[in-house]
């Protein structure tokens, strides 16, 4: 997913006003999956998000001192959100590559019973089916936790808080 | 895994300086990581470097307009298929560990041992090839013109 251009970035301005370009045009980036997201089927919008929210927790990281605290605190829920998006994406990628392996090891024991002989992947298919079905129910359970992670999210207006604390400047001590 | 350098970004630094400043801290992290990412019995370094490497990669991105661009463009191609490669890696030792402990999956361990090997060899090759072109050298030149 190609990152949205952040307009107005000012090389001799100060750092702070140009990080909270970039912290809001992330934000505004991540926050636009949503309701797509809440569909366990979007399985594209769900890997765009964690790389939105990838991108909003490095810039955050590096800048977030700059603002007032709530910034380091979305920071850490950024990584969140991203961890368990990344989770849901690797059970999105392990699901068809086993279901393609199963495909092939059938294929070859059809041919193997064609010319006469035995198929010789009598042994995998349970271990493969079972881990198909071990994938899908983590996908699931994963996809609940990301829901309630979501709501928890927006019940603490993560949204308002994180745009409010980039106008914020902390006085040095 | 390592946490990630702190970048003591000041208010009073303009963008360009703490350009400077990130993808020269940055950039440093990622060869602080880079010993011994080919030995596959710990697979910790490959995802230390491989972390490194995007944190770098999104710091070129965060401060991109304060860099050269012709310049910016060839150095972040280069990190970009750095990163490539150490994801390609990275990927079967990922799933090769979720597997552990788990029967009857064999056909499947060996097809990921095979990746694994594979992106090992990518993985050889994408370092010789960022030591050929200097892409650490590069990174000190984009900071240090960005600096003059």
């Amino acid at each position: 997913m190609k990152a949205r251009k952040v307009r107005g970035l000012d090389p001799d301005g100060p750092v702070a006003e140009n990080a909270a370009r970039i912290v809001a045009v992330r934000l505004d980036e991540l926050v636009s999956f949503t309701p797509r997201v809440f569909d366990p089927a979007e399985v594209e919008a769900l890997h765009d998000m964690r790389i939105a929210a990838k991108r909003l927790r490095y810039v955050l990281e590096v800048t977030g001192d700059l603002f007032g605290p709530y910034a380091n605190v979305a920071r850490k829920r950024a990584r969140e959100l991203q961890d368990l998006l990344g989770e849901i994406h690797d059970c999105d990628v392990l699901e068809p590559r086993v279901l393609r392996l199963i495909d092939e090891l059938r294929e070859e024991d059809v041919a193997a019973v064609e010319a006469g002989g035995e198929p010789v992947h009598a042994g995998d298919y349970r271990g493969l089916e079972l881990l198909v079905v071990r994938t899908r129910a983590r996908r699931r359970e994963l996809f609940r936790r990301f829901l309630d992670f979501w709501t928890r999210l927006e019940r603490d207006a993560f949204q308002a808080r994180l745009t409010y604390a980039i106008s914020e400047r902390p006085v040095p001590a | 895994m390592a946490r990630a350098a702190a970048v003591r970004l000041t208010p009073d630094m303009t963008f360009a300086q703490a350009a400077v400043l990130a993808v020269g801290v940055r950039a440093r992290e990622v060869w602080e990581h880079g010993e011994d990412v080919l030995d596959t019995s710990d697979i910790e370094r490959v995802h230390a470097m491989r972390v490194a490497t995007r944190r770098l990669r999104a710091v070129l991105e965060i401060f991109a307009p304060c860099f050269d661009r012709d310049r910016h463009r060839a150095v972040l191609r280069e990190v970009k298929a750095l990163a490539d490669a150490l994801g390609e890696r990275r990927d079967p030792d990922v799933q090769l560990e979720n597997l552990e402990g788990v029967e009857g999956v064999d056909a499947f361990r060996a097809r990921l041992r095979a990746e694994q090997q594979a992106g090992n060899e990518a993985l050889a090759a994408a370092l010789r090839h960022a030591e050929d072109i200097d892409l650490r050298g590069q990174l000190e030149a984009l900071v240090a013109e960005a600096r003059a």
